[in-house]
């Protein structure tokens, strides 16, 4: 079925994921013109605008997992992503956080090359201050799963299958690998699967990041201004990963 | 100058440098290019290299992003395009450090 995107999204009683969701399509429709599946639940189903043509996969995700967020611990809905490979129709997917935000077509290029996994191991924190991939979190080589490509291929799948088993058994990887983090991690997941199997390519270039203390003040479509503390910046035409979960409620 | 404009103007360079780091990650990304299933960086590196061993052969093999070996039979086309997505990226690159010299001069 060519090349898609695939989005997962489910609200959490603190962040209205759907918000971040509607938006992400917008630009994906804007920048990559490629078809769009959201898997979500029912409740957040029933939140979503009129998107125009894409197609819904309603799933019963699970829950009980929390990740920190401004200071407090907040639910985060993010198991159902090692599904990925079933829920896909593709034979090419794009697997996207509803949280990345594209703002060129980048992506197409990386869709035309040869591959089983392609996934960023590399970040630039826009706000050049380094306050998002910490030191000394694990003993492995951390990969980024926010934007992950994937073809229907064995090797895919073997991958997968993978992540499938680190997350039944995440208590004894995260130990194994010395991860800091109690809870469980999409990133960390597939980065010990493709430690574990010797798998996947990387993205040359690092993913451009905003991080958690970042607010998102601005926006046009074509660009985001951002404040760090007493300073602000803006970004225009490139691709980023963006960790204000408010920024799309007002 | 005293102590406060001496802090402004460092902010403001602070700020223009950041701008500029931001700025060459996006050229970087946009550098990336599909050619033959194979990823490259249209930089100066690739073009160079392209260009000299297109000196001596019409087809030859080289290494891409990820090291997976590229087999290049039409060199002209693939320098070309090389060529073309470096000057894009490039120009995008220039128009907005011609902004941040502006800002400065400010």
């Amino acid at each position: 079925m060519g090349t898609g995107v695939l989005l997962y999204c489910f609200d959490t009683p603190e962040v209205k994921y759907h918000k971040l969701a509607e938006r992400c399509v917008r630009h994906i429709k804007k920048y990559l013109k490629l078809d769009i599946t959201v898997v979500t639940n029912m409740d957040t189903f029933k939140r979503f605008s009129h998107m125009g043509m894409i197609n819904y996969k309603l799933v019963e995700n699970k829950t009980g997992n929390v990740r920190p967020y401004r200071g407090k611990m907040i639910a985060w809905h993010n198991i159902e992503r090692a599904l990925a490979f079933e829920h896909s129709p593709y034979d090419t997917t794009i697997l996207m956080d509803c949280d990345y935000f594209v703002f060129s077509d980048n992506l197409l290029e990386l869709c035309h090359t040869e591959f089983d996994m392609l996934i960023h191991d590399k970040i630039h924190d826009l706000s050049c201050e380094r306050v998002i991939a910490g030191k000394d979190e694990s003993t492995l080589p951390l990969v980024w799963a926010t934007v992950t490509l994937f073809r229907k291929t064995e090797k895919a799948r073997t991958i997968f299958s993978m992540i499938k088993h680190v997350q039944k058994y995440y208590g004894h990887y995260r130990n194994l690998y010395r991860i800091k983090y109690q809870n469980y991690r999409n990133d960390y997941a597939f980065a010990i699967a493709l430690h574990q199997l010797h798998l996947g390519e990387f993205i040359p270039t690092p993913m451009a990041m905003l991080g958690i203390d970042i607010d998102v003040i601005d926006y046009d479509g074509s660009g985001i201004k951002y404040r760090h503390g007493k300073q602000v910046n803006f970004i225009h035409g490139q691709d980023v990963h963006i960790m204000d979960k408010e920024w799309c409620d007002g | 100058m005293d102590i406060g404009d001496l802090k402004k103007n460092s902010d403001l360079n602070f700020e223009v440098a950041k701008a500029k780091k931001n700025a060459l990650e996006r050229l970087r990304s946009r550098q990336l290019m599909a050619y033959n299933e194979r990823l490259f960086r249209a930089d100066a590196n690739t073009i160079n290299l392209v260009s000299t061993l297109k000196q001596h052969s019409q087809d030859f093999y080289v290494l891409d992003a990820n090291d997976n070996p590229c087999h290049v039979t039409d060199p002209e086309e693939f320098l070309n395009r090389l060529i073309e997505r470096n000057q894009e990226s490039l120009n995008t690159y220039h128009q907005l450090h011609k902004d941040l010299a502006n800002k400065r001069a400010r």
